[in-house]
């Protein structure tokens, strides 16, 4: 469990951590001739056809839309990301759980920051783009990091629970790769949540993370800070998240070795 | 103490169906799930001192790996108590998360961390690494595109770098040609030295007996012996059967037998210096060929023979008539025994003809062309085939 000891000794694998998670990312982009160019086409070309798609012919009237459109899915590939590759951290890398041994969290840890690091660099665009588009973020920007501490928390709650199921239940992968798909278009990225009539509008916030995309959005975008309510549902609900997560990690985590 | 196991026990439950989906569990939640319980290691007690070199034996299927997954950590006791003191590094596989995609510099960064330097320590070691395992012109070069010889020099050298207090190896040492074993018999003579605490799992006994201070010898997860290796091994290779040394039965006609059959060759049996049957020996002990006969007219001073091969390799043969002995009258069933004091074999799987010729050897009446085998292990560092009983002297100087 997240005890201060076990926080501390992960402390002391932070270098394994970093090393696995940055080869793991240079990996990801050593063969293709392009680079880390590629990773950025991929967001772009999206954005490009979502833009032409909903801007023009589905006629949605939102401020500095690309902006808006860009960051949902920046924020939204970052929980596909993240624990799509985690789903298979432990299956996938049986020589680390068999014949070595270090914590196993640690191989989560490490998927959930290449994940990040992928993330970092889309937000090099998003900040290009901003520029390009001369939206000047206000003050409410100092929300964001802390938002984001929170999403990659909920991503690495999921990822926990997630790649361990997935040990013992393979399918989960499957299972979870259409729970994102569905989730892509429950989740206000493409649209405002003002399509919604107001009285069930809650009822889709009640999603931790098309709230959290939200929040990050109005603090960067739209000079609005976080209600003190909602911030507060967030932190409860990555909380929520984050633990039972690792319970349900730590429970499956003895058998690893034996099961895959 | 550095090394403390208590009343160790590791079951491994096998379903007779596995069901590895979600789908397959919801369908399968009717019917009841049946499990063949394993039990791997049964109450395995033992502490080792700090420093000392501890070798594990025993068939495969002993346990022997798994005991040594269970002190690293990596499987879980179901019953009983591990307790490690200091640093713990175990050499289960060699090159544990190595990308083949990655530069060699990268991979050495990513399997030492792995093996748990830290990122100072690997800075500073880092050359010495690669140099060890001679890639200095291939340092920027991706490991896919090494030979794996070169791989498992890398993975061997990067590994190496590691200050352990306790090692923990397992048949790392069966890869490689024979230099390479030779420098990782350097290192481990080395570490050794330094006072580290090794268990080594092996079945290269000859491994064992050089370097462990101490073994213990597993056998259907039992821990049957653990102190003096020389006895051990002893054990290992002469398990105790059950009874006493019996007639096999009748060997089956083929292409290998010929002769007349006037004396019949019924069976053969090899017998260790504990009159059991047996076919492994250790270099050095009494060996003893047990060659059974029937013989359907009365016969006097019939000639036994018999023939060692090593591959094709005639080795040695022999006859009583050529020993000067003489089983005088001989009629129905019996034996004859060819009794060899110390065996001068070496190692390696030896094959057996015998046979057995009238008085003037003009008539073969049974022959047994290389139907039996027996395994020798080395207990000596000598290399080949036998060994001569000799030593050494320089001349006086001076």
């Amino acid at each position: 469990m997240l005890t201060s000891s076990h926080l501390h000794e992960l402390w002391s694998y932070r270098d394994l951590i970093i090393r696995l998670a940055w080869s793991d990312f240079k990996l990801r982009y050593k063969n293709s001739a392009l680079g880390f160019f590629w990773s950025l086409l991929e967001p772009l070309l999206m954005l490009l056809i979502l833009y032409v798609v909903f801007s023009n012919l589905m006629r949605v009237q939102v401020e500095h839309y690309q902006l808006f459109l860009l960051l949902g899915i920046i924020l939204w590939n970052f929980l596909d990301r993240g624990t799509s590759m985690s789903i298979s951290g432990i299956i996938g890398k049986p020589s680390l759980v068999q014949k070595v041994y270090f914590p196993r969290d640690i191989l989560i840890l490490s998927t959930c920051t290449t994940a990040l690091m992928m993330t970092l660099l889309e937000f090099v665009v998003f900040i290009i783009f901003m520029a390009f588009f001369e939206v000047v973020p206000g003050m409410t920007v100092a929300y964001f990091p802390l938002l984001f501490i929170f999403e990659f928390l909920i991503i690495l709650g999921l990822s926990m629970a997630l790649s361990a199921l997935n040990v013992y239940f393979r399918d989960v992968q499957f299972i979870w790769r259409l729970i994102v798909q569905v989730g892509f278009f429950a989740t206000p990225i493409l649209y405002p949540i003002t399509i919604f009539p107001e009285k069930i509008r809650w009822i889709v916030m009640l999603n931790p993370v098309a709230l959290i995309i939200t929040m990050m959005r109005d603090s960067i975008l739209y000079k609005t800070s976080p209600e003190p309510f909602n911030l507060a549902y967030i932190a409860l609900s990555t909380l929520i998240l984050l633990l039972s997560g690792y319970f349900i990690f730590d429970r499956l985590e003895p058998k690893f070795a034996e099961s895959i | 103490m550095a090394v403390q196991v208590e009343h160790l026990w590791k079951t491994f439950q096998i379903p007779h169906e596995k069901r590895t989906t979600l789908f397959e569990n919801l369908v399968g939640m009717m019917k009841p799930r049946r499990y063949e319980t394993f039990t791997v290691l049964k109450d395995v007690s033992f502490e080792v001192d700090e420093g000392e070199c501890i070798g594990i034996i025993g068939d495969n299927g002993s346990g022997k790996s798994t005991l040594l997954k269970i002190i690293a950590n990596i499987l879980r006791p179901t019953k009983g108590m591990v307790r490690v003191k200091g640093k713990m590094t175990p050499f289960l596989e060699l090159g544990v998360g190595f990308q083949p995609d990655l530069t060699v510099k990268e991979n050495v960064g990513v399997y030492a961390t792995i093996m748990g330097l830290s990122r100072k320590e690997i800075l500073e070691r880092m050359d010495d690494a690669i140099d060890f395992a001679g890639l200095r012109k291939f340092e920027d070069t991706k490991l896919k595109n090494l030979s794996s010889g070169m791989q498992v020099r890398l993975a061997f050298s990067t590994a190496i770098q590691t200050d352990p207090d306790v090692l923990l190896v397992d048949e790392a040492l069966a890869v490689g040609d024979m230099e390479f074993q030779q420098k990782c018999f350097e290192v481990f003579s080395r570490y050794k030295k330094e006072g580290v605490t090794i268990l080594f799992v092996s079945h290269d006994l000859g491994a064992v007996r050089r370097f462990c201070d101490k073994t213990m010898l597993l056998r259907n997860g039992e821990q049957e012996f653990f102190c003096d290796t020389t006895q051990a091994i002893d054990k290992y290779i002469y398990k105790s059967n059950e009874g006493d040394v019996k007639e096999s039965q009748t060997i089956e006609d083929d292409k290998s037998r010929r002769g007349n059959r006037r004396i019949e060759i019924t069976g053969l049996k090899f017998m260790d210096k504990y009159g059991k049957e047996n076919d492994n020996f250790i270099h050095g002990d009494p060996f003893t060929v047990r060659i059974f006969y029937e013989s359907h007219e009365k016969e006097i001073s019939p000639v036994f023979g018999i023939i060692f091969y090593y591959q094709d390799t005639y080795c040695y043969g022999t006859t009583t008539e050529f020993k000067g002995y003489d089983p005088g009258l001989i009629y129905g069933r019996g034996y004859v025994d060819f009794i060899v004091d110390r065996l001068p074999l070496i190692e390696g799987k030896f094959d057996l003809a015998v046979a057995v010729s009238s008085p003037d050897n003009k008539t073969l009446y049974d022959w047994h062309d290389r139907l039996y085998s027996f395994n020798v292990h080395n207990s000596t560092r000598d290399l080949g085939i036998f060994s001569m009983d000799s030593v050494w002297r320089a001349s006086d100087k001076g």
